[in-house]
């Protein structure tokens, strides 16, 4: 029963963190029908920018978390709005442009900041101990920001105008923009919203685990099989897959071993997909 | 798409400006003797790689200051060319054929065992002589006499360093902590029977290389309740974040790390040395004084500091070799004789001091470089001076 708990809060704390990246990266394609592969980039960029506000600027831990939120949500819709937003319509192009920007981004950094992990830790340090499970509490931090990131997203797009505004440009760009949506701001707007959360998420788990120029990589994967797993475009399927991913993860590990808990989470998002090939919550996938 | 009478004239204008050029470059590489670097430039193991290319250019920087390297007797300029491997074996494989298809003979690298699988088959297709690194148990053979070792694999050194820290820690059991690819699993294996012949109890745990946290695989130490974890060769950056989770997880005993070099990345990403507690590892070179005249040369020659990682010593000692080979036998192109002038030639370097050829048991031919190395401590939180061991032999 210990095991079983503290497996639970690892996975739980997991699915948190990949569900608040899976957001942005389904959103993307819900909204816009592109396949961001530059979501892993603005994660690592988040954290470098949050690790260059502490550390060079000085600046307390919220505050460069919120900076880093930010500089990634201005870069994405700049993005969007001056190099994207030209090739929308073509699936490769997009492609081959946020591919483009992950490896400027990753490389920039590389010749920034070098190679190594710096010095970017957590500024709360405690855990908290119970019976057979630990839980850092700079995890709790992260877990709560995460649910409010949850929460927030929800809330922006499914209750105000502006995300009623993105659901029917996903629908049927032609007849919201001849109903006046323009989504020469309203497409830059949630793609910046996509890498602010991004970002965002970088910014909080680095520091909790290690900053490096390489981390997106396993994050875009990640983020990839929780998109797929959920239903691509779809932002609850996304929420639930990852914390189903999160768990399956914690559990299969834990149980199994590094190794064959890594190959059981692959093998049960085949199954999954076998008997839902559209994913848990697929919907009609937009046509861009 | 129709092809106009323009289109065919500047691609004949540039396949003959392609030709003029690898003509030129072919002239050149007459006069001129270029090492080939296959290393990680990018990645969680990129300071490694960065150790290796540094040294490279230091020797070659060395060779050209005292014109070690004459053909026919004409002085032989010594040029680098490195290429990121990515630290997997078809990353190298393509890194060595590129050497190749520029006519380099000669690679010192790569660092991995994933890595020398991938170059092998490309270095004995071009008879390139290699002096690598790598772990894996097959990483030297009789049927490949061109490939040479920088270094004893654990096989050399995990021994005497688990006997220290049965001494300082008083382990009875450890759990071993590797990436689940031939990189992980060679030397944790090495490592785990050094271990059990030492009379500590080990067992072995691997994980998907590309894993960012840790937790279930520390929850799953935490169970089998070990005296000691060893992350043998697991990259530094994941060393810090597994160090880190461990003891957040409430793990007070020592953990080890009999796998390379990276102490410093490892702390940082840790949270410091109080976070590594009781901390031992395998270090490639003992940095004393002469040692670090090294550092102080690559700063002379090359106006900068010296790589972090302190492999980059070792690096250094086994290029030396190479370019003494090269210059012993007086030749940039037959490798077959530079072989042999390598085997024939006294294992000494002018700053880290004599050592030995081993490796004759252990892979059944004797080119595996040996140097003293060092034992690097953190005991209660506090950096203890490096412990000397001499060069094993014999093995």
């Amino acid at each position: 029963m210990q095991g079983f708990v503290a497996t639970s809060l690892i996975g739980i704390s997991l699915g948190a963190q990949y569900a608040l990246l899976a957001l942005g990266f389904t959103l993307i394609f819900g909204i816009l029908g592109v396949v961001n592969f530059a979501h892993g980039g603005f994660y690592v960029l988040g954290g470098y920018l949050a690790y260059s506000a502490v550390t060079y600027l000085g600046m307390p831990y919220a505050l460069a978390v919120l900076c880093a939120a930010l500089g990634t949500t201005v870069l994405g819709f700049l993005f969007q709005r001056f190099m994207l937003d030209r090739v929308i319509d073509d699936h490769l192009a997009t492609l081959m442009l946020t591919l483009g920007l992950y490896l400027m981004v990753s490389s920039g950094i590389l010749v920034v900041f070098g190679p190594q992990s710096p010095a970017f830790s957590f500024p709360l340090t405690g855990v908290i101990h119970g019976h057979g499970f630990f839980v850092p509490i700079e995890n709790l931090v992260v877990l709560g920001v995460c649910i409010i990131g949850i929460l927030s997203m929800y809330g922006l797009i499914y209750y105000t105008d502006f995300g009623r505004a993105l659901r029917a440009l996903a629908d049927d760009r032609a007849v919201a923009t001849a109903q006046g949506l323009r989504p020469a701001i309203l497409f830059p707007a949630a793609f910046a919203l996509a890498t602010g959360l991004a970002g965002l998420t970088g910014a909080l788990v680095t520091p909790t685990l290690s900053l490096a120029p390489h981390i997106g990589d396993p994050v875009l994967a990640t983020s990839f099989l929780i998109v797929i797993l959920g239903g691509l475009g779809s932002i609850g399927g996304a929420t639930v897959a990852a914390f189903i991913v999160g768990m399956a993860e914690a559990f299969s590990a834990v149980y199994l071993g590094g190794s064959k808990g890594a190959l059981a989470l692959f093998v049960l998002v085949l199954v999954m997909l076998v008997v839902k090939p559209s994913g848990l919550f697929g919907q009609r996938v937009r046509g861009a | 798409m129709s092809t106009t009478r323009r289109d065919l004239l500047l691609s004949g204008i540039a396949v003959g400006a392609a030709l003029a050029s690898s003509n030129v470059s072919v002239m050149a590489a007459g006069q001129e003797l270029t090492l080939g670097v296959v290393g990680v430039l990018s990645g969680p193991a990129a300071q490694w790689g960065l150790a290796l290319r540094g040294a490279v250019e230091l020797v070659a920087a060395e060779a050209n200051r005292d014109g070690l390297i004459k053909v026919d007797g004409a002085p032989c300029k010594v040029n680098v060319v490195a290429i990121d491997s990515k630290y997997t074996a078809e990353g190298a494989a393509a890194a060595a054929n590129t050497l190749a298809g520029q006519g380099v003979k000669f690679i010192i690298g790569p660092i991995g065992s994933p890595e020398l699988t991938g170059v092998k088959p490309i270095a004995k297709r071009n008879s390139m002589l290699v002096m690598g690194n790598g772990y894996a148990k097959d990483a030297l053979s009789p049927q490949l006499p061109l490939i040479f070792h920088m270094g004893p694999g654990p096989s050399g050194w995990a021994e005497p360093i688990i006997k220290i820290a049965k001494q300082k820690f008083g382990l009875k059991s450890v759990v071993l902590v590797a990436p689940n690819d031939q990189g992980g699993t060679d030397i944790a294996s090495v490592d785990a029977d050094a271990y059990k012949r030492t009379g500590i109890t080990a067992t072995e745990e691997y994980y998907q290389r590309g894993t960012t946290n840790f937790a279930p695989i520390v929850t799953r130490i935490m169970n089998a309740k070990p005296d000691a974890v060893d992350l043998a060769s697991s990259p530094p950056g994941d060393a810090g974040i597994i160090v880190k989770q461990l003891r957040q997880a409430g793990f007070e005993g020592p953990i080890g790390r009999l796998g390379g070099p990276g102490y410093s990345e490892i702390s940082r990403v840790a949270g410091g040395d109080e976070v590594l507690k009781d901390f031992y590892w395998y270090e490639p070179v003992l940095i004393d004084e002469k040692v670090q005249l090294i550092a102080d040369e690559y700063k002379k020659l090359l106006g900068a500091e010296r790589p972090e990682n302190n492999l980059f010593f070792q690096w250094v000692s086994a290029a030396r070799m190479v370019t003494k080979a090269i210059a012993k036998a007086g030749t940039i192109s037959d490798t077959a004789k530079v072989a042999e002038a390598l085997r024939s030639l006294p294992v000494e370097d002018p700053n880290i001091g004599p050592g030995h050829w081993i490796g004759q048991d252990f892979f059944g031919i004797n080119q595996e470089l040996s140097f003293p190395f060092g034992v690097g401590l953190v005991e209660k939180g506090k950096l203890q001076p490096t412990i000397r061991v001499e060069a094993a032999g014999g093995k």
